[in-house]
């Protein structure tokens, strides 16, 4: 089957080289595909990414972990890739790919020699086009995920705190992030085919979608190949968002969760915190980096160095588009109690809420925060991902550059605002990872 | 001086871009493009320390990495070096711990240490000074016993933790099994030899391998030579010339035949598999190139063998993967798979298949071509990173290779043929001296995994705790669900034989049956009645072989025309065995034990008395076997009874093929005759 296409651009942005700039080019096709390009021609190397806006918190109740499911079923071939080939070809070619999957969105990329560059727009546009779904697929990446659901999750020490299936149930009560993203394994086996057909035409569509091709490019050149396989790929239905209201915690949640590939217990404060895109959650990262990111943090150095009653202090910001989590939690060491553990990471919160941070700590941030973003431009294959979660989630492709100017204008009273507002005793779920009991 | 090697990858036609697409048709890769690998700077200092600068100014940053590249040796308590890793960076002679760390943090740096290697990471404008932070950690250290005690304290903590881990547990096990224990790639750190170790043994070890003698530094990024040298000079110049303890290093035995070796996890989920052999394989080799291809088609890539079949055929695992080792000093073969606990012995047959493919069978030339392109693929994508440059110049320095094995690598992956992978895949996969390492849930794996069969022989099983010493083979019980007791087992079987009301009106029963033992006809016959009383009786063309008789009270056994009475403990075995149903009361002594596995099928365990034990269906509720152990001549003697073909007899289910096992042999007794309240009398049990 050939065609000739006509396409038009709409060019949204170009930014213009300047020192450490990532430049892209971003535009839509008239099927609604958001197109960003990004040129490096200093290696080889080109990332060809799709970026689809669904994630885990798009599934109906009953049907969890359809989104990951995908992540697999959408690898197993298309009308014109048999299954099984679709990694060969990319290993023939040279390339490397995989895929990704949260509660927000599935992303999918393939690393080539840039000659290859064709190859990938194919694969992708194939994929988004006609993939095949059928019975073969879907069983035997059912067995697939059940294993990988096992390795990362029920086999792993503290699997349950690294992927929040031990979390997010009691942070969440009607938000669709209570469920996890590999989702249970009842309701997978319970689907029939025709639900993941419909699955795919739901969200699997050009205009819910954003294609990233980054590195070793010639801009002209790429955009004619672009609309030559995206462009005849119909559009879809507008996706309806989740748009679902938490109410605030009000009262504490105290749980006990049980692990049995672990034989030290962790104990963890969670909040839930606003959107990722909201300023508030970046000063949240920063907080979190005061607390625990590197040996002089105040977590790390009161607990682990100088009291010695914790092995190790953790603390994450779980990013979302919606709401987000941040965690932050200690693993005893020797026979510490955790209500001891909980009063020292108390005392800690409650300095951040009473006192601003130093201006030596401040300085400290902006550093460690330059220096992170200076490393997260290093590779194409990141870039390429980076440039579509700005634009997906983030509505701003340009974040890429100026998320930093954000970091920067983040203030130590806002710190101390941000800290009072969110980390509120009454506000969060205390949670006590135990070993699995033995007789 | 910098040299350009200009490097076309692989040749291939480009084709003509234009508006029409034919989809159905795959894309062909345009021209190869075109590589350089460059070459990095290099200086010595006069103490030995060599230094090699990359130059790449894309981004604000530099990062440096010393390599001390020392022969590995067997650590006295092992852990020591673990300690040396972790006590650097706690305080130099110059600065305080909290001084130190506060100031790498500031800087927005990252400094790590290890026992013979230190790197460091910043924008390139905090450099020289991170430099210096670096070097004084590495150098000067100041190794306190508060901060020893404090690290030794953690190490431990971290190895307790990590017990119940069965991806570690089977590492170290395959580690020791491969290398042995006393290699210095097959010891492990434990608890126990951590605990040995003081405050002296973490500054010796320092002291004599953290030298300069073998030591490489590699800079990398935004940065000339010259600065380079002023700031190495400023910051190494001083490290005092030294040369490390020369050692010997054990020679690695290969495995005598191929075995399964066990470590039973209770708490898993998953078996994690890990077939090996040591190999004997150096980089420099002739053979590196043809292993590295046949590696990357067994189970090197997502479309390996192993992987399509395990992961995408079958279901099995989320991956599996194979990798072959190339080193100076021992290296091994290892194929690995984490696969749920049900099919973990048809992973270990699927693997083996896979292993006997790619030794047997010439690979399909077109797959051999796909795989060389992905060779020279990656090698484009590597060259992406700064990095890789000073890392190719330092593998050709300190693994001996010819200068040219980089610009020359893909033409020696483009000359590897389908004749080399099968001579190398039978080289270096061993499948007769193999190990099978599995740490997995033994009460629902082992007794698949011991019947598995490979050349026409059942593989052998060993098992091994935590520790990697190897044991007799564990007792393995399963769970026992809540709310499961003796009395709720008794009842489902007596519910599952006919029901209380219909038991209950069974006074006698009389059975008949017949079996074949080594040709000849044997008959027996069985009487049992409800108040305690039993007969058993053998006869071979009705002459009696032998006669049990218990009448509630005392008992005999006749046999050969010899009768010995029962002996006080047969008497007490026989009066809570004896009888019909006894399942319809609980016995004193009755204990319910667990869950194991007759003929595949789970059943509840009872123990009635010390030598006698029952088992009941966990599925069915019937009862599948009694086993009674006997002494005889200071020896323990076990033999089961099983219960089969479950038929019912006037409302009645009564098991129609009685199997009696003897050491090695088996017994089947078919029953031909059942009757109820009919055909016994007492004296019968006289």
């Amino acid at each position: 089957m050939t065609k000739t296409i006509m396409l038009s651009f709409f060019v949204f942005f170009i930014t213009l080289a300047h020192a450490q700039k990532v430049e892209f080019t971003e535009y839509d096709l008239d099927n609604g595909l958001n197109v960003i390009l990004h040129q490096d021609n200093t290696a080889p190397v080109v990332t060809v990414g799709v970026m689809y806006h669904v994630g885990a918190k798009d599934e109906q109740p009953g049907r969890t972990g359809f989104a990951h499911f995908f992540e697999h079923l959408l690898f197993e071939g298309t009308e014109n890739i048999e299954r099984g080939e679709w990694f060969n070809v990319v290993a023939a070619n040279g390339g490397s790919n995989n895929a990704n999957t949260t509660q927000d969105r599935t992303y999918y990329y393939e690393t080539f020699p840039s000659n290859a560059l064709e190859l990938g727009l194919w694969m992708e546009s194939e994929r988004m086009l006609h993939p095949v779904i059928n019975k073969i697929g879907v069983d035997t990446q059912n067995e697939v995920v059940k294993e990988e659901k096992r390795s990362r999750i029920d086999n792993a020490p503290y699997g349950r705190v690294a992927y929040s299936t031990g979390i997010n149930p009691y942070m969440f009560d009607k938000h669709p992030y209570k469920n996890s993203v590999i989702g249970t394994m009842e309701d997978l086996d319970a689907a029939e085919l025709d639900e993941f057909k419909a699955f795919f035409d739901k969200y699997y569509n050009p205009n819910n979608a954003t294609l990233v091709v980054a590195g070793d490019i010639d801009v002209p050149k790429t955009k004619k190949m672009i609309a030559d396989y995206f462009q005849s790929i119909p559009s879809g239905d507008e996706v309806e968002r989740v748009n679902i209201t938490e109410d605030p915690i009000k009262d504490k949640i105290i749980a006990t969760e049980y692990d049995s590939n672990i034989q030290i217990p962790l104990t963890a404060l969670v909040y839930r915190t606003p959107s990722m895109k909201d300023r508030e959650a970046y000063v949240l990262n920063m907080i979190s980096s005061v607390l625990t990111d590197g040996k002089s943090s105040r977590m790390y150095k009161r607990m682990v160095d100088e009291d010695k009653i914790a092995l190790q202090v953790l603390a994450f910001a779980r990013s979302q588009e919606d709401y987000g989590t941040y965690l932050i939690g200690a693993l005893p060491l020797g026979d510490v109690e955790l209500s001891k553990l909980r009063d020292v990471m108390d005392e800690e919160i409650e300095k951040l809420q009473t006192e601003l941070i130093t201006e030596r700590e401040y300085q400290k941030l902006q550093n460690k925060f330059e220096n992170q973003f200076v490393n997260s431009n290093s590779s194409i294959q990141g870039i390429a991902s980076s440039l579509a979660t700005y634009q997906m989630l983030y509505g701003n492709t340009n974040l890429i550059n100026e998320e930093i100017e954000i970091y920067r204008s983040i203030t130590r009273e806002e710190i101390k605002e941000v800290a009072n507002k969110y980390l509120q005793e009454n506000q969060r779920l205390e949670l006590d990872y135990l070993p699995e009991p033995t007789e | 001086m910098k040299k350009i090697f200009a490097l076309l990858i692989v040749c291939l036609v480009s084709t003509s871009i234009t508006a029409q697409i034919d989809r159905s048709q795959m894309p062909k890769p345009g021209p190869a493009p075109t590589v350089n690998i460059g070459e990095p700077e290099t200086f010595s200092l006069s103490n030995g320390l060599k230094v090699l600068v990359v130059e790449n100014d894309k981004l604000p940053r530099v990062s440096a990495s010393l390599i001390i590249d020392n022969k590995p040796f067997t650590e006295k308590k092992p852990g020591t070096q673990a300690m040396v890793a972790s006590l650097l960076g706690t305080g130099t002679e110059k600065t305080g711990k909290d001084e130190f760390n506060e100031e790498i943090d500031f800087l927005g740096a990252n400094i790590s240490f290890g026992s013979e290697s230190a790197s460091a990471s910043s924008l390139s404008k905090f450099f020289p000074r991170v430099m210096e932070l670096m070097a004084e950690g590495a150098l000067m250290p100041k190794f306190t016993e508060e901060e020893f005690e404090s690290e030794k304290n953690k190490l431990m903590e971290g190895l307790k933790s990590s017990q119940k881990d069965v991806g570690t547990i089977a590492n170290r096990l395959s580690s020791t099994l491969s290398y042995g224990s006393n290699h210095p790639y097959g010891q492990y750190v434990s608890v126990e030899s951590v605990e040995g170790i003081v405050l002296e043994d973490v500054k010796n070890v320092y002291k004599n391998y953290f030298v300069p003698e073998n030591a490489y530094l590699v800079i990398v990024g935004d940065i000339t030579k010259k600065e380079a040298k002023k700031i190495v000079k400023k910051t190494f110049g001083d490290w005092k010339k030294a040369t490390p303890p020369s050692t010997s290093i054990p020679a690695v035995k290969p495995a005598q035949y191929t075995q399964i070796d066990f470590v039973d996890m209770p708490n898993a989920v998953q078996s994690e598999i890990i077939v090996q052999n040591t190999v004997d394989l150096k980089t420099a080799d002739p053979d590196y190139f043809p292993v590295l291809v046949m590696n990357q088609i067994l189970g090197g890539s997502f479309g390996s063998y192993l992987n399509m079949n395990l992961r995408e055929d079958k279901g099995y695992t989320y991956g599996a993967r194979s990798n072959v080792g190339a080193s100076r000093y021992a290296s091994r073969f290892v194929a690995s798979v984490g696969v749920r606990n049900a099919v973990t012995d048809s992973a270990v047959v699927e693997i083996f298949k896979e292993v006997d493919r790619i030794r047997n069978e010439e690979v399909d030339a077109g797959k051999l071509e796909d795989t060389k392109k992905k060779f020279a693929g990656s090698f484009v994508m590597r060259l992406e990173q700064p990095s890789t440059v000073a890392s190719y110049a330092l593998n050709i320095e300190i693994e001996n290779l010819s200068k040219d094995f980089y610009e020359t690598y893909l033409e020696k992956i483009n000359a590897v043929t389908q004749e080399d992978i099968k001579r190398v895949a039978n080289k270096y996969l061993k499948t007769d001296q193999m190990q099978v390492v599995i740490a997995g849930k033994g009460s629902e794996v082992v007794e698949n995994l011991e019947k598995i069969e490979y050349k026409g022989k059942t593989i052998p099983v060993l098992y091994f705790n935590k520790e990697t010493k190897k044991v007799e083979k564990p007792e393995f019980k399963k769970e026992l669900p809540e709310g499961v007791t003796v009395t709720s087992v008794y009842d489902s079987y007596i519910k599952a034989i006919g029901g209380n009301d219909v038991v209950s009106k069974v006074d006698n029963m009389m059975m008949k049956g017949n079996a074949s033992v080594q040709g000849m006809s044997l008959s027996f016959t069985r009487k049992l009645t409800k108040d305690g009383k039993m007969l058993e009786l053998v006869q071979m063309n009705g002459n009696t072989l032998s006669k049990q008789v218990f009448d509630g009270e005392k008992g005999f056994t006749a046999a050969q025309g010899q009768k010995m009475d029962y002996t006080e403990q047969q008497v007490k075995d026989a009066k809570i065995m004896s009888g019909l149903f006894t399942e319809q009361k609980v016995s004193d002594s009755a204990e319910l034990t667990g869950i194991e596995s007759i003929n595949g099928e789970d059943a509840y365990v009872i123990k009635l008395t010390d030598n006698v034990r029952e088992f009941y269906s966990v599925d069915t509720g019937l009862k599948l076997a009694t086993e009674t152990t006997a002494e005889q001549m200071g020896q323990k003697m076990t033999s089961k009874l099983m219960y089969g073909d479950y038929t019912d007899k006037n409302g009645v289910m009564v098991p129609m093929m009685l199997s009696q096992d003897l050491g090695p042999q088996t017994i089947d007794i078919k029953i031909e005759e059942v009757k109820f309240n009919d055909g016994v009398t007492a004296s019968d049990f006289e």
